[in-house]
């Protein structure tokens, strides 16, 4: 027999709350996962289970034509994610650092030295990036969800996300770019 | 590079607590349980103290027919249960470690002060119930001349419970 999907689990919570219990077992460990990616551990730890309780108390709004809860799941956890801003730049800044170390430590003096300036410049471009942008790309690339997905969090149309990550694209391939001579290569 | 695949190198998990997830959920159950209360539970709670909250619980469901909601239990991270919640009809009464609230359990205080009064539909079929669970009878059913029929029992703690049925007065 197969396990119920969590449109039922959510459908049936309605008349029987308890039963919303599941849909934490299924996906608070992943949730969980990427708010510490997103704000660090002590945030994530905070929050995971406040994401838990809004869902639940906007179980019925849910679109049980959806499949599965995780991509909005994502979507309560990307709202959240936005009063902890300062925290997200902090910590995506000491990941830029940790990149270029590890860089450093493989390749050769010239390309570490290339590091070190690149992927400042990165958590920079991604930090520059408007909020709406951010967040598509982030849900893309460190989450791994498909743009149907993506649009199923962020409740847009998918031909929006779509133009969203082009656009979000194009700003860290300017930001990245060497203005003038200035090359992120220094010599 | 693309910038995709830059955005990826900035991708960093982080370290949890082991506990991190129970008490997520906590949070969450505590929504759960706001959400069932006003419907199911009554304005007096009583709560009573026990040395084994566990050994209580599943005393009170085998012996006397009683429910644990399961969203109300709580439970420590080391699968201890601390408290939780049993109804029987409309009743609800509190089943939690001694000592959390002040009050302790007659096992460890050694008195009784208070007992709990039940009403049930057939007196007779309970008391058997709860004699072969292993209840310690404290006082026989028998009718009392309000129109009462009731036993008394001890819970494995010494908590006392009476187990009443109330005739109706005929209306004449």
């Amino acid at each position: 027999m197969s396990s119920p999907s969590d449109a039922e689990v959510i459908g049936r919570s309605l008349g029987e709350p308890e039963a919303f219990g599941l849909i934490y077992d299924r996906h608070a460990a992943a949730l969980l996962r990427f708010l510490g990616r997103r704000a660090g551990a002590r945030v994530a730890e905070g929050l995971v289970g406040e994401l838990f309780r809004i869902a639940f108390e906007r179980r019925k709004a849910f679109d049980p034509s959806r499949g599965s809860a995780l991509p909005w799941l994502y979507g309560i956890g990307s709202n959240l994610l936005l009063k902890h801003r300062r925290g997200e730049a902090r910590r995506l800044r000491a990941s830029a650092r940790m990149a270029a170390a590890e860089a450093a430590e493989k390749r050769t003096t010239t390309a570490a030295l290339d590091a070190r300036l690149l992927f400042p410049r990165v958590a920079d471009a991604i930090e520059a990036l408007p909020d709406d942008e951010r967040e598509a790309l982030l849900l893309f690339a460190w989450e791994e969800l498909p743009y149907q997905s993506v649009a199923e969090a962020l409740d847009l149309p998918i031909g929006t996300v779509r133009s969203r990550l082009n656009r979000a694209r194009a700003r860290l391939r300017e930001l990245l770019e060497p203005k003038g001579k200035g090359k992120v290569r220094s010599q | 590079m693309k910038p995709v695949d830059l955005a990826r190198k900035l991708r960093r998990e982080a370290a949890f607590e082991p506990a991190a997830l129970d008490r997520g959920k906590e949070t969450l159950m505590a929504a759960i349980r706001q959400e069932v209360e006003p419907r199911r539970r009554p304005t007096i709670i009583p709560q009573l103290p026990y040395e084994n909250v566990g050994a209580a619980l599943s005393f009170l469901e085998r012996a006397f027919g009683f429910q644990v909601i399961p969203a109300s239990r709580l439970e420590g991270a080391d699968g201890v249960v601390h408290h939780a919640l049993v109804e029987f009809g409309d009743g609800v009464i509190g089943i939690g470690t001694q000592g959390a609230h002040g009050a302790i359990s007659p096992q460890s205080g050694g008195i009784e002060s208070q007992y709990v009064s039940v009403a049930v539909a057939d007196v007779e079929t309970h008391y058997r119930r709860a004699l072969a669970a292993g209840a310690r009878i404290a006082k026989e059913p028998r009718d009392h001349g309000s129109g009462a029929h009731a036993y008394e029992a001890f819970d494995p703690e010494g908590h006392r419970w009476r187990f009443v049925h109330q005739r109706l007065r005929e209306v004449r």
